[in-house]
């Protein structure tokens, strides 16, 4: 809608401030945009500027120089030119529509206008309000780097560049929203990852038609990858540089948006979302343990609960398991009841746990543990084994190094809960069944969600179930579908 | 479908189909080695009334067969069974692309064992007398087998000629 409209920058000084004033409101009406009338060399100019955003403290050095200008000959200089020498910064355009100086200097960067020249002069000044680096809260390793993405896309390009200093690395930045005006930047290896890949994209982000994207990283994912209701997780997030950094050498794409302390890793499979940065930091064969533990804590987050009410309710339980269940079978609410209302409780917990201060979070456990646990076993409301089981599930999840598949994990343990006491083996059957079904057909990206396990990749598969060390990883992950396969120069070389 | 495949003959892609024989004899005996594992499990819990162990329906002699041993070495002969299963998979059905397809594939494993074989497996009961719960376990275990095979065959087959990109549609 701005295209048809844009007007070129006058010769008239007078119309553009006229323009501006117009479009802008410079003054009490929006307080937060500014202009500084200035003469310079026998000219009338005018330095637009977005008070908020910028740095005064470089705006003002750059006035000094224009003041030092000797008056003298300015019949025989040209004066745009002079001006231009004298901006003393290394980041200067020549704009030439109103258009793009208005929404530029709404970025943080200044515009100056000279009488009589029909080009503007636009310098980067950019200083956003904004935090240091600090460790990413849910992505904590014991040892490792502690910085982690900040709300700046320029930082955080930066953080990934200082990992990565390839010339083939690319930043390809563009904007998203008509009126938020978001910086949106698709990072990725130029001979590395698969141009397909790159084009569709792009081609997703050129199609995204909305005002604004406040939400950042979020909104841009339900734009491209089209999630629907399925709650699992279809990117991976990460706050770490160092884990975009790895997944950049892998052949993935990472996408950067302003304003988001998250980045978004391309494509993404379930697997992704198992894997935590701190296996990566230990050694091979203490980061494979610490990942076939953290499995069975994400399988037992699923299926514990619902096998476990299977096997009890059903009189299921072979000979040497005879031990498990609860002993006296004189409770008082059926077991799926006690089951789900222990469920609805600990979430409540959970969900109270998030915004309450550290202060009071101590009375919270205390009165969690034992009037909740013990007194409500004692009111003859739970049988042992029930808090026992679902506290085993949640703390499963929590061991899910991924909040959202947490979540869709949970999702599925009550389904198949609820499977499990309706229809019982059956029931446990089909609904797992149809999970694994359902999971397998989805495709991001055109990529299977539960590669490497189906559809089967041997390679794949061991490089999840086991860590490998790096040096034996000879090979890129095949589902990037790396233009380059070798992830060691030499050998792509000979090949 | 050989036949065509034949009239391309070049030696590379003579080369890629041998690659392909052999990751399909892997898949197969993964896939065999891994349901049939599942399979054992649920035959342990009492989801179902046969084992793995079925295989050997054909020795009603052995009595060892129905031991955790038995089984285990059921479960071998099956990775084995399943070897040949996907590469027959591979030269008939490799350029079927629907993942549904896979999961019919699987069902109909369980059909022509419970259906067309039920009367020359010692100890196996007719189809209408297996229970609700054998049938629903077995049935679910035949049609994931089936979707590992054949999907991961399929996929595989689609990923070596090229037919891949990345749309969203």
């Amino acid at each position: 809608m701005e295209k048809q409209a844009a007007k070129p920058i006058s010769k008239a000084i007078t119309d553009n401030a006229d323009q501006m004033q117009q479009i802008l409101d410079i003054g009490p009406h929006n307080f937060d945009v500014g202009m500084r009338e200035i003469r310079i060399l026998g000219r009338d100019c005018r330095i637009y500027y977005t008070n908020s955003l910028v740095d005064s403290s470089i705006l003002v050095v750059m006035m000094r120089e224009f003041m030092r200008f000797p008056n003298k000959n300015e019949k025989n200089v040209n004066v745009f030119e002079e001006i231009k020498q004298h901006l003393v910064h290394q980041q200067v355009e020549e704009v030439t529509t109103l258009n793009d100086s208005i929404d530029k200097m709404l970025t943080g960067r200044i515009v100056i206008f000279i009488d009589g020249e029909s080009t503007g002069l636009c310098i980067d000044l950019r200083h956003y309000p904004g935090r240091t680096p600090q460790e990413p809260d849910v992505e904590k390793v014991v040892r490792g780097s502690k910085d982690g993405f900040t709300e700046n896309i320029i930082e955080n390009s930066g953080l990934i560049r200082r990992r990565i200093r390839d010339p083939r690395f690319r930043c390809e930045i563009s904007q998203i929203g008509v009126r938020s005006k978001t910086d949106v930047c698709i990072c990725f290896l130029k001979d590395v990852a698969n141009p397909g890949l790159i084009k569709t994209i792009r081609k997703e982000l050129k199609a995204i038609d909305v005002d604004g994207i406040p939400m950042a990283d979020n909104a841009i994912e339900e734009f491209i990858l089209k999630q629907g209701w399925n709650p699992f997780p279809l990117v991976r997030y990460t706050g770490r540089p160092d884990v975009a950094a790895a997944h950049l050498l892998e052949g993935h794409v990472v996408l950067v948006s302003d304003t988001s302390p998250s980045v978004m890793i391309l494509p993404t499979t379930l697997f992704h979302h198992v894997q935590h940065a701190e296996e990566y930091r230990q050694v091979t064969a203490s980061g494979a343990l610490l990942r076939w533990f953290r499995f069975m804590a994400i399988l037992a987050s699923i299926f514990l609960v619902p096998l476990w009410l299977l096997l009890v309710t059903n009189h299921l339980l072979p000979d040497f398991l005879n031990f498990i269940g609860p002993n006296d079978k004189d409770y008082n609410i059926p077991l799926i009841l006690q089951i789900l209302i222990a469920e609805v409780g600990i979430e409540t917990l959970r969900l109270a746990a998030i915004h309450t201060p550290t202060a009071l979070s101590t009375a919270l456990g205390l009165i969690a543990a034992v009037l909740i646990g013990q007194i409500a076993i004692e009111a003859g409301i739970f049988v042992p084994e029930v808090i026992l089981y679902t506290s085993a599930a949640s703390i499963g999840g929590f061991a899910t190094p991924s909040y959202e598949l947490q979540l869709a994990n949970k999702m599925v343990r009550i389904l198949l809960i609820l499977a499990v006491g309706l229809f019982h083996v059956p029931g446990f059957m089909f609904a797992s069944t149809l999970f694994i079904i359902y999971l397998a057909q989805v495709r991001n990206m055109n990529t299977p969600y539960l590669w490497p396990f189906i559809p089967f990749n041997p390679t794949g598969l061991f490089n999840i179930v086991i860590r490998r060390a790096l040096p034996t990883s000879v090979i890129r992950p095949s589902i990037v579908r790396p233009v380059d396969k070798y992830r060691q120069p030499a050998k792509s070389k000979t090949k | 479908m050989m036949a065509k495949r034949r009239r391309k003959t070049n030696k590379k892609a003579k080369h890629l189909f041998a690659m392909s024989i052999g990751r399909t004899a892997i898949t197969g005996l993964f896939g065999g080695l891994f349901w049939g594992l599942i399979g054992l499990l649920c035959y342990l819990l009492n989801f179902s009334k046969v084992g793995p162990s079925l295989i050997f329906a054909v020795f009603p002699y052995w009595t060892g067969k129905d031991s955790v041993y038995g089984q285990l070495i059921a479960v071998a002969v099956m990775s084995l069974l399943s070897l040949l299963i996907a590469e027959l998979y591979l030269f008939v059905f490799s350029r079927i692309k629907s993942m549904w397809f896979s999961v019919s594939f699987g069902l109909l494993l369980w059909f022509i064992v419970f259906f067309l074989f039920q009367p020359f497996l010692h100890g196996l009961p007719e189809p209408a007398r297996l229970g609700w719960n054998t049938t629903s376990t077995t049935l679910c275990l035949f049609a994931l087998y089936g979707l590992f095979v054949g999907y991961s065959i399929s996929f595989d087959f689609e990923e070596q000629t090229g037919g891949s990109n990345y749309s969203n549609q």
